[in-house]
């Protein structure tokens, strides 16, 4: 893991600093918003602020982390701004995940069990869409972004056990809808 | 052995809580440890299909490049292998060949030095140590020499 001062050092160049995380910040955004304007709009703003606030940066969280702490943030902004809302309903630029199937690597297995994995797929996707913010974002930091749970903690600003909860409780939901649960 | 893993146990065995009981447990029934290894498949899935989603509805400047998975494949890695080999093994060969000619070289020298130095020592009339006799003789002698030679017998 890299030191303080190494993470430090890494916002020297902020140029390389966009190019290595701007997929990353986008991606997550994309995921919570489903709107691709939005999470542009989103990761823009995410650069700009650590931009601004690259001084401050003391290097106790790796840069990834901490860029992932101010999109968090944004996104809890973004979903609590009542002006915004008008991008759920309209999904004017929404982007279509019904065909998140093809995007299943099909790696030589049956027809069948290649569309069981899409249906599968497509079912997570819509029980994440239902899941409270919190426990969506926990989610999706955990099992897209592949954060482990301090790092989870780190950008969510919540506890390690509050984490494990959401997860949890997230997970629960995930499995009720891709029929796991008992 | 205890009950297979509830609902509540496998969420909890997704995000790392988990028991030494259920841990033995999983290890012997293939019942639960099927459950667990969809789940997880379900989710790599997932995530793999979220970042290729994303990628593609990324702006075209933060893509990825389209043909990364083929540059990590297999057959470009043993290609890659392969041209490095032979750019690494002709220097080497012509090298090594070079010393070889080198040597074929020397030794043909040291030969024919040795048989310069074997009719040099087959073409001597006496051995060496009489060579001081053989030169007070004149082996040339012209008749009347010979003649003055049985005279004084």
């Amino acid at each position: 893991m890299a030191t303080a001062v190494e993470s430090s050092r890494e916002l020297d160049d902020f140029e390389a600093v966009v190019r290595l995380y701007w997929l990353k910040v986008f991606r997550f955004a994309l995921a919570s918003l489903r709107d691709r304007h939005a999470a542009e709009s989103l990761a823009q703003d995410c650069f700009f602020k650590a931009y601004k606030a690259r001084h401050s940066f003391r290097g106790d969280a790796s840069v990834a982390t901490w860029l992932m702490q101010i999109a968090v943030n944004l996104v809890r902004d973004h979903a609590r701004d009542r002006r915004l809302q008008f991008w759920k309903r309209a999904q004017l630029t929404a982007v279509d995940f019904d065909t998140a199937g093809r995007w299943i690597p099909d790696g030589g297995v049956s027809p069948e069990v290649s569309a069981l994995a899409k249906e599968q797929v497509q079912a997570v996707w819509a029980a994440t869409e239902s899941l409270p913010e919190r426990q969506r974002t926990v989610f999706l930091l955990r099992f897209v972004e592949d954060m482990d749970l301090l790092e989870i903690a780190a950008a969510t600003g919540l506890k390690e056990g509050t984490v494990k909860a959401h997860l949890f409780r997230a997970l629960q939901a995930v499995r009720e809808r891709v029929g796991g649960a008992k | 052995m205890i009950e297979h893993l509830s609902a509540e146990q496998i969420s909890q065995w997704m995000i790392g809580e988990r028991t030494p009981q259920q841990e033995r447990h999983v290890a012997e029934c293939d019942e639960c440890r099927t459950e667990l290894r969809q789940l997880e498949t379900t989710l790599q899935q997932f995530r793999g299909a979220v970042r290729e989603w994303s990628d593609s509805a990324a702006p075209s400047a933060w893509r990825q490049p389209a043909s990364r998975g083929l540059w990590y494949s297999w057959p470009r890695l043993v290609l890659a292998a392969a041209t490095l080999l032979i750019l690494v093994a002709i220097p080497v060969y012509w090298s090594a060949r070079e010393r070889q000619r080198a040597a074929e070289s020397e030794a043909a020298r040291a030969d024919a030095l040795l048989l310069e130095r074997v009719d040099s020592a087959i073409s001597q009339a006496v051995p060496e140590p009489m060579e001081p006799l053989v030169n007070l003789v004149t082996w040339n002698s012209s008749p009347a020499e010979k003649n003055n030679k049985l005279e004084r017998r």
